[in-house]
């Protein structure tokens, strides 16, 4: 008859042996939980800034842009009478509906302009959309700060801005605005919405308009010059080569050619996040090895003794496996109040606005899955530095240790 | 018999391959104090590993309790160590970690046939008999040499055990203390029938014991 191995008595010796080294247990735990904090603060932070650059850009622009190849002489003529109009639209719809990677797309026609308020005048980008399609391609309720969507273009003459280009203009919901088109035509616009993805690239020129009306002022009669698409796997841009080659006189720019600098930045982050956090659970780790690792070479007799009494090798492991869980998990625990308490102090902290992102404070996830990973390692850690002490422990033995006093 | 040995053999590979004991058998009956001496080096503290199941990497054979040690399992000889075999050393190795009381209950908690509070009782009963009732609550490293080594007897009888095995148990103690603690030897074999079997290098504890073995080069001398 014996107890099992995790019984009370096990508990109790290891704890007795914990609480024998307080100040070394108290670092060790310490460490783990600056490692769990970091791992959960660091992932947490990365992904919100990622998260929020990838919604703000990919909301705001499509997946691939599909336009009329544009030619080096004609670029210069920016306010020509000359839109670079696509001549094939119905094919482009024909490989679109067909492909299997395409959520949705919407035929667009843009052109610059010239926005006149009552108090200023300035350059503008007309993007005539047509509302059921582009509903599909960006979700502007989310972005709306003020009126309405999309649909409140099927009212003609209705415009929706850009925050800044608004702010400039110093119009709001309900003002009137002239525009002047490249072919000098003049139309009365009402604002009847104003949005913000939080970038000032979109924010400063993005304007939608009602395509048909635009086809109209501009004599292009069912003309577009843009087919935005939105993919369902967003990282399969095989589509872009396969309408270049299909189609001629296209030219296609997916949404990795249009944000590079986001997409490496993301890159880079991912990067240092996840090597940052191991390197300092890592650390952690060996923490807890090298307490253990110590405490089994001093306790040498103790846990000979503890043998002839009765106790097994495997009584012995748990023993000391035992106390770096709980380290572990006090650390872990510790690990996840602080990095919620931490992670909600970055939330709440102002940003600076920049000129390229507008967004009132840091974004910051607050993850669960984050969260139980940042425990899981932490605890994990703790289980694999205590296991090779907790080995070495138990192969103790009794008859060289106490015959080689 | 509690013990019966029978041409026990023993060698060691280090430094080098050499035979430390040579065909030793021995009896020992139940209720017998018998203490084993002889010069360092004559195999005395070997044979007393192999008597109390530490050191099973042995030739011949050898009956506890009637039972083939070499047929038992290394999980369960743990086990019966900790049911048949109490043990007190010459370092007295209470653990520090542990308050007196709890040095003594710890055999006990692992056996856990007992509850918590009955192991208590028969701790504080044991510290009784041994004269150091009034430490029940004190750390063990506190405590005297020859403190040390009542607790250690009291912690070697818990589990209530047929053999108790004592390794140079006074080597460390002076004379007031050797001679209270062999009495306390003594006494559990006659009033409570343990066996008590010691390795030691004192001639007035093995020509007081009930039976004193010497050992020569490896041989017992008979």
């Amino acid at each position: 008859m014996s107890t099992p191995i995790y019984s009370k008595t096990n508990l109790f010796i290891a704890w007795q042996y914990l609480s024998a080294r307080k100040k070394q247990s108290f670092l060790a735990m310490l460490g783990v939980m600056l490692g769990v904090t970091t791992f959960i603060v660091m992932i947490n932070f990365m992904t919100g800034v990622n998260d929020f650059l990838d919604d703000a850009v990919f909301n705001g622009s499509p997946d691939i842009i599909i336009a009329s190849k544009t030619k080096a002489e004609s670029s210069k003529q920016v306010f020509g009478n000359q839109l670079k109009t696509i001549v094939d639209v119905g094919s482009i719809d024909d490989l679109l509906s067909k492909n299997e990677n395409v959520q949705s797309f919407a035929h667009q026609l843009i052109t610059p302009a010239i926005l006149v308020s009552s108090t200023t005048q300035l350059p503008g980008s007309i993007n005539g959309v047509f509302p059921d399609q582009e509903q599909q391609m960006v979700d502007l309720e989310r972005r709306l700060i003020e009126g309405n969507g999309f649909q409140s273009l099927l009212e003609e003459n209705s415009i929706i801005l850009g925050i800044s280009l608004a702010n400039r203009l110093k119009v709001s919901v309900g003002d009137e605005l002239k525009m002047i088109l490249p072919n000098g035509k003049n139309a009365k616009l009402k604002v009847s919405g104003i949005f913000s993805f939080g970038i000032t690239t979109i924010d400063n020129v993005r304007t939608y308009f009602s395509a048909s009306t635009l086809q109209k002022l501009l004599d292009q009669d069912q003309k577009i010059t843009h087919v935005h698409v939105k993919l369902k796997d967003r990282d399969d841009v095989s589509l872009k080569h396969q309408i270049v080659e299909q189609i001629a006189s296209i030219a296609t720019e997916d949404w990795k050619d249009s944000n590079k600098t986001i997409v490496i930045g993301n890159k880079v982050r991912d990067i240092l996040t996840w090597s940052v956090s191991f390197a300092l659970l890592l650390v952690a780790g060996f923490g807890i090895f090298n307490i253990l690792n110590i405490t089994v070479i001093q306790k040498r007799k103790d846990i000979a003794v503890l043998k002839t009494m009765g106790y097994s090798s495997k009584d012995i492991v748990f023993i000391f496996l035992v106390q770096s869980l709980i380290i572990g998990l006090i650390g872990a625990v510790l690990g996840l109040l602080f990095a919620y308490v931490i992670c909600y102090m970055i939330s709440t902290t102002p940003l600076d606005t920049s000129d390229f992102i507008i967004v009132e404070t840091y974004p910051i996830n607050f993850k669960p899955i984050y969260f139980c990973m940042g425990f899981a390692f932490g605890v994990l850690t703790t289980i694999l530095a205590g296991y090779m002490p907790s080995k070495k422990a138990s192969k103790v033995d009794p008859v060289t240790i106490i015959r080689g006093l | 018999m509690i013990i019966k040995a029978s041409h026990i053999d023993k060698y060691f590979d280090q430094p080098e391959r050499h035979q430390v004991l040579h065909g030793v058998s021995l009896e020992i009956a139940q209720g017998e104090l018998v203490s084993i001496y002889g010069e360092s080096g004559s195999g005395k503290s070997t044979l007393l590993y192999i008597l109390s199941t530490l050191d099973t990497d042995f030739g011949g054979k050898l009956w506890i309790k009637d039972q083939n040690i070499k047929d038992v399992s290394a999980g369960d000889l743990t086990n019966f160590r900790n049911q048949h075999i109490g043990f007190v050393y010459q370092f007295h190795y209470l653990l520090p970690e542990f308050d007196v009381l709890q040095n003594i209950m710890l055999p006990a908690m692992k056996m856990g046939v007992k509850t918590k509070e009955q192991i208590k009782e028969d701790a504080l009963l044991l510290l009784q008999e041994v004269g150091m009732q009034d430490f029940a609550k004190r750390p063990s490293y506190q405590l005297s040499g020859g403190q040390q080594q009542r607790v250690a007897i009291a912690r070697a009888l818990i589990n209530n055990p047929d053999l108790i095995v004592a390794d140079e148990p006074t080597g460390n103690l002076d004379q007031k203390n050797t001679e209270m603690v062999f009495d306390l030897l003594k006494k559990i074999t006659e009033e409570k029938g343990k066996t008590v079997i010691m390795a030691t290098h004192n001639s007035k504890i093995y020509q007081n014991s009930h039976r004193a073995i010497e050992m020569i080069d490896g041989s017992v001398r008979l």
